[in-house]
C-alpha cells in the first residue's frame, strides 16, 4: 500500500490562513457537548503541525459533518474537511477508529448497502418489510463480485 | 417530467414511509420516476471518512448509471445528494481523479461523463412543479397546523458548490408547508444539525443534539416538524423516545412527518398510502387535526 499523500492533504487545507476568529466553535452543534472538541484549535494544531496529536486523540471522529464550519468560516478553511482529511491520514496509519464503522464498511463492500432491508414496526407494532408497503425489491449491484472486488482494490490501494 | 429514483441505502432498507409517499405523490403531480438497477451506497457515510478514492468512486458508480439511463438523478437522501454534488464537483476539478474513477468503473463497464444532472426534492417540487400545480392537485387544506421547517444540513451547505436552498436562511421547504394551507414558522434553530452522523461513534451525543433541537420546537408551540431527510428522520421520530429518556424530558412529544406525507395528506390519499403509519413519533394528534385520513 503506498503512503497517502497526507502532506499534500493537509497543505491544501490552508491552515495557516486562519484569523482565530472563533466563527466554528460557536456553530459547531458538538463544541458544545463534548469536551475537547473545538473546531478552531484543531486548525490551530495542524497550522503549527501537531496533527499526530489530533489523530491519536480520536477527537477527529466526534464531528457530526454539519458544514457550518465550512459555510461560515471567512477564510474558507474548512475545518470539516481538515478533520475528513486527518480521519483518512490515521486510518492509513492504522490509528483507532469508532468500531462502529468497520461493520458498515464490510457491508457496503459485500452488499452493495450498508444494511439488508429491515423489518420496521408500526405504530400498533404490526412488522412490515418492502414488500408489505407495497414497494419493490431493494436494488443491489449487478455483477456484485466485480464490484466488491474494485473496493477491496481501492480500499488497499493509496487513500489519497 | 422523468426521473431516475435513486432511493439510496437509508431510505431502501428501513425509512420506506419515505419512498411510499414519494411514489404515491409524484406522479399526481406529473413526474414519472424511473427506478434504477445495479446501484450501490453513495459511498459518503461509510468511505468519506476513510478513503477518499473508494468515495469518489461508490458516488460516481451511481452517477455513471444515471447517465446511462438519460435522466436526471433525483436522490431522495440529503446525503446522497449532497455526496454525488461533491464527487462531480471534485471530478470537474480533478481530471486525473476522474480518470482514475473511470479506471476502476470499467471493471463493470461503466463510464462517468460528468454530465448527469442531479435534481434534489425542494428543486423537483419548488422550482419545477411549483405552486400552481402543486396547489391544482390538493383536495384538502392543512389549515390551522403549525409545523417547524428542517431541511437538514446537507441540503443547504456547503453554498459554495451549490445547495438546493440557502444556507442560512433557508426558505424553500416552509413555503411548501405553505402551499398545502399549513403554517411554516420561523425559529432560529432551522439550520441546526440533528446529530444523526455521530450514531456510529458516540450516539449519546446525537441524541442529546437532536434534544436540543425538539425542546425548542416543543417550547415554540408549534404542532410538529416536517423534513425530507430520512437520516434525521430516523433521529427525530424513531428515536424520539431515546431522545425523550436522554434529556429527561417526558413530555417531549413532537409528531414528525415526510413533508411527502403531508404532500400526499393533502392530495387526500390515506395515511397508509404514504407510510404514516411507521412513523413513531405522536402523530396522531395532527392527523386529528387534519381530519379523514
Amino acid at each position: 500500500m503506498k503512503k497517502p499523500s497526507s502532506s499534500k492533504t493537509v497543505s491544501r487545507m490552508n491552515a495557516e490562513a486562519c484569523d482565530q476568529c472563533g466563527k466554528c466553535p460557536s456553530a459547531c452543534p458538538v463544541a458544545a457537548h463534548i469536551e475537547g472538541f473545538n473546531p478552531r484549535q484543531i486548525i490551530a494544531k495542524v497550522a503549527l503541525g501537531k496533527e499526530a496529536d489530533l489523530m491519536k486523540s480520536q477527537v477527529i471522529w466526534t464531528c457530526t459533518g454539519c458544514l457550518k464550519c465550512k459555510e461560515r468560516c471567512p477564510e474558507e478553511i474548512s475545518p470539516y474537511d481538515v478533520i475528513l482529511a486527518l480521519r483518512r491520514i490515521a486510518i492509513y496509519l492504522e490509528l483507532p477508529h469508532p468500531e462502529g464503522y468497520d461493520g458498515v464498511i464490510e457491508a457496503v463492500v459485500e452488499t452493495g448497502v450498508v444494511q439488508q432491508p429491515q423489518l420496521v414496526r408500526t405504530r400498533n407494532k404490526e412488522r412490515k418489510d418492502r414488500k408489505s408497503m407495497g414497494l419493490p425489491p431493494a436494488d443491489k449491484p449487478r455483477d456484485m463480485a466485480a464490484y466488491t472486488q474494485t473496493l477491496r482494490e481501492i480500499l488497499g490501494e493509496e487513500t489519497h | 417530467m422523468r426521473y431516475a429514483l435513486y432511493t439510496g441505502c437509508t431510505v431502501q432498507t428501513e425509512q420506506y414511509g419515505y419512498e411510499v409517499s414519494v411514489r404515491a405523490t409524484m406522479p399526481k403531480l406529473g413526474v414519472e420516476l424511473v427506478d434504477m438497477a445495479g446501484t450501490s451506497c453513495c459511498g459518503f457515510p461509510p468511505f468519506g471518512s476513510f478513503n477518499e478514492l473508494a468515495w469518489l468512486y461508490s458516488s460516481a458508480r451511481n452517477m455513471a448509471i444515471a447517465e446511462g439511463m438519460e435522466l436526471p438523478l433525483f436522490a431522495l437522501c440529503n446525503g446522497c445528494h449532497l455526496s454525488f454534488t461533491e464527487t462531480k464537483h471534485m471530478l470537474e476539478q480533478f481530471p486525473e481523479l476522474k480518470a482514475k474513477v473511470n479506471e476502476k468503473l470499467a471493471k463493470e463497464k461503466l463510464s462517468y461523463e460528468g454530465n448527469v444532472q442531479l435534481i434534489h426534492i425542494f428543486e423537483l417540487l419548488y422550482d419545477i412543479i411549483g405552486k400552481d400545480k402543486i396547489s391544482t392537485a390538493l383536495s384538502k387544506s392543512l389549515k390551522g397546523i403549525r409545523f417547524a421547517a428542517h431541511p437538514g444540513c446537507h441540503a443547504i451547505r456547503p453554498s459554495r458548490i451549490g445547495r438546493p436552498d440557502d444556507p442560512e436562511n433557508p426558505k424553500k421547504l416552509d413555503d411548501l408547508i405553505t402551499w398545502l394551507g399549513a403554517e411554516a414558522m420561523d425559529y432560529p434553530e432551522k439550520v441546526d444539525c440533528c446529530g444523526s452522523s455521530l450514531a456510529v461513534s458516540t450516539g449519546r451525543t446525537t441524541l442529546d443534539i437532536a434534544g436540543e433541537k425538539l425542546k425548542a420546537v416543543k417550547r415554540r408551540g408549534f404542532d410538529g416538524l416536517v423534513t425530507t431527510c430520512p437520516f434525521c428522520f430516523k433521529v427525530y421520530d424513531n428515536k424520539q423516545r431515546a431522545i425523550q429518556a436522554t434529556v429527561r424530558e417526558s413530555q417531549l412529544e413532537v409528531p414528525i412527518f415526510y413533508y411527502t406525507q403531508l404532500l400526499g395528506l393533502a392530495m387526500g390519499l390515506k395515511q397508509e398510502e404514504l407510510g404514516i403509519d411507521l412513523n413513531q413519533s405522536p402523530v396522531d394528534v395532527v392527523l386529528t387535526k387534519i381530519g379523514g385520513a
